[in-house]
């Protein structure tokens, strides 16, 4: 039963099957699984899409999709370790969002989704965020990594006035800032004084893991 | 005035009126249940106090269809755009036909295809060649270049505005980014011009507060208005051409009920800019059929249906990055049908590599094409005199010639 289950978990990342998922997560601790391994499940699956669509067999809507299915089922899941006081191993802390006056989002949505599925631990503070929201999340979850997306070439800057705060508030060396978005390159993420820069969504995995000196298994 | 070109056929319908009936009430359908988001309490406040249905925590504004139909009515279906020289003044709607130039975030290598951030000089002498085509009647925000060496991305709006009002006396679009059309007004008023006001919504189905407050300053400075959506198929707007336009159709209907209570009977320029999504990288497929499908959707809704000028965008854009047969045929496709199917005004000139990249050498090349598309739909002259029927007769079969008559 429990391999059921946890097999059920799997496919259902696999098979993009979001109606079910938050069900399915809910059965596996009504059923005495162990959270960590049904989270596990989940993302051995979400690390398969990643893959997936990092070489192009999977399109877009794939990793969207598999994204929600996680939405929908991981925070049972976390909840319940979190009640039975175990700890999750993740590579690291990412908090991402799209800056202020900027309600972009896919761009952003894909490389959270791969930051996800390479067993990072991703804090999604949304679209339009403000920069003290972005300094306040950074300080609470004490990330790794500070993730910023900025669509229009006006609205790239305010990249630059978050990682100025950061300055004031003594808190530019406790963190890596990754900046991306369609107006950026790295020059800009240079000039700006960013850690890096990448291109596409399956890069911006590999600039962390680089940023955290980790290698790229999951 | 300029004089522009002169459809004188019958435009395209590539809908039934059925469809065009189903697809309007599916987008009053959307504005009533749905709604549309408006980033600005002032923009919220304005709706509620005009009976629309108003959720101020959500920044949620649903449309009763009679305001809708109405401000529909209250649209001109011409209006009049000044510009510094009198000669280049622009009368859009009707059967007139204008090409406006394109943009890129940098200049393109015409051999290789490499880009690179254009020089002030550059940016100064392409606006230079774009005033002096004979096709190219008017400029969008942010041209020809969006990035410009030494220029910090903030001032790039209005100091391409300025740059244009100095070395074109043609109309220009203004720009909606970070309270820029404070300055750019004020440059126009000062060169006795109007701008084209620039509203663009951000998709699905929202308004940004910067797009929301250049929207209240053109429209208080009573310049006419251009209007805008941009979803791309299968992302922010439905993967279906018929889905998107109604998606498209609501944002921008939303954008018309907005000006018409701000001024009514402003002049609006309804702009076409959907395209479908790569699913693979997530940008847009420029230069694809469905682009020139879902225009001719467009400009038969807005320009027969709903009697509103249009500026369809797709054709300055390819997806090509060099100029080469590629660029050519997704140039073409796309103008033809726009022009074709009724559009008022075309961007065209100098797009390379989709917006990535613009080269004046391009917009040279593009003002033929744009004289070639411009002439079609001129079409033809059928009178007694061209008919040539008596001519025909005496000529006779051959030996008869032409040539001598």
């Amino acid at each position: 039963m429990s391999s059921d289950i946890l097999d059920g978990l799997y496919r259902v990342v696999l098979d993009l099957n979001f109606e079910d998922a938050e069900d399915l997560a809910k059965k596996s601790i009504e059923e005495g699984i162990d959270p960590l391994q049904s989270a596990e499940a989940l993302t051995k699956a979400i690390r398969e899409i990643g893959e997936g669509f990092a070489k192009g067999d999977l399109f877009l809507p794939d990793l969207v999709l598999a994204s929600k299915v996680l939405q929908r089922a991981l925070p049972v899941i976390r909840a319940e370790i979190k009640r039975q006081g175990k700890k999750t191993h993740t590579r690291g802390k990412v908090v991402i969002g799209t800056v202020f006056g900027d309600i972009h989002s896919i761009g952003k949505q894909m490389v959270a989704t791969l930051l996800l599925s390479s067993s990072y631990e991703v804090i999604d503070l949304g679209v339009n965020v403000k920069s003290s929201v972005f300094v306040e999340a950074v300080k609470k979850y004490n990330s790794d990594i500070l993730a910023m997306s900025a669509l229009l070439t006006t609205t790239a800057y305010e990249q630059k006035n978050i990682i100025k705060d950061l300055i004031s508030k003594g808190m530019r060396d406790k963190v890596k800032i990754i900046v991306g978005g369609a107006p950026i390159n790295q020059e800009f993420a240079d000039s700006i004084g960013a850690d890096g820069y990448a291109p596409t969504a399956p890069l911006a995995v590999t600039l962390v893991n680089k940023l955290l000196g980790l290698d790229s298994g999951g | 005035m300029r004089r522009g070109y002169i459809r004188n056929i019958e435009p395209l319908k590539i809908l039934t009126d059925t469809q065009v009936e189903a697809i309007h009430r599916g987008t009053l359908d959307v504005l009533e249940e749905t709604g549309v988001r408006f980033e600005s309490q002032r923009a919220l406040r304005m709706f509620k106090k005009n009976e629309c249905i108003v959720d101020f925590e959500n920044n949620r504004v649903r449309f009763p269809s009679y305001l809708v139909e109405e401000c529909i009515r209250r649209t001109p279906s011409s209006f009049l755009v000044k510009a510094r020289d009198l000669k280049n003044n622009l009368r859009f709607g009707g059967n007139t036909l204008y090409f406006m130039c394109s943009a890129g975030a940098r200049i393109s290598d015409p051999e290789t295809g490499e880009t690179r951030v254009a020089t002030m000089k550059e940016n100064n002498e392409a606006i230079l060649i774009s005033d002096a085509l004979e096709n190219l009647d008017y400029f969008p925000s942010y041209t020809p270049y969006f990035e410009v060496e030494g220029v910090e991305p903030v001032m790039l709006c209005p100091t391409s505005c300025a740059m244009r009002l100095r070395y074109s006396s043609k109309v220009s679009r203004g720009a909606q980014s970070v309270d820029t059309y404070i300055w750019e007004i004020q440059m126009a008023q000062a060169c006795g011009a109007q701008l084209l006001g620039n509203m663009e919504a951000a998709s699905p189905l929202s308004y940004s507060e910067d797009a929301i407050n250049a929207g209240f300053g053109y429209a208080e400075a009573l310049f006419p208005i251009y209007i805008a959506g941009g979803g791309v198929m299968g992302g922010t707007a439905p993967v279906t051409i018929a889905g998107a336009t109604i998606s498209n159709n609501a944002e921008l209907l939303a954008a018309l009920v907005f000006f018409q209570l701000i001024k009514p009977g402003v002049g609006i320029i309804a702009n076409d800019i959907e395209y479908p999504m790569n699913m693979r990288s997530g940008s847009p497929a420029f230069g694809s059929l469905g682009i020139s499908l879902h225009e001719a959707a467009f400009n038969q809704i807005w320009t027969q249906f709903y009697r509103i000028p249009t500026n369809n965008c797709a054709a300055g854009f390819p997806n090509s990055k060099l100029f080469d047969l590629q660029s050519g045929y997704e140039k073409t496709h796309c103008a033809m049908t726009s022009a074709y199917s009724g559009a008022n005004s075309i961007l065209l000139h100098g797009g390379v590599s989709a917006e990535l990249a613009y080269n004046p050498l391009m917009a040279i090349l593009d003002d033929d094409l744009a004289a070639i598309i411009g002439r079609h739909i001129e079409g033809i002259v059928v009178d007694s005199e061209s008919m040539a029927i008596e001519l025909i007769k005496e000529v006779g079969p051959i030996p008869g010639t032409y040539l001598d008559w």
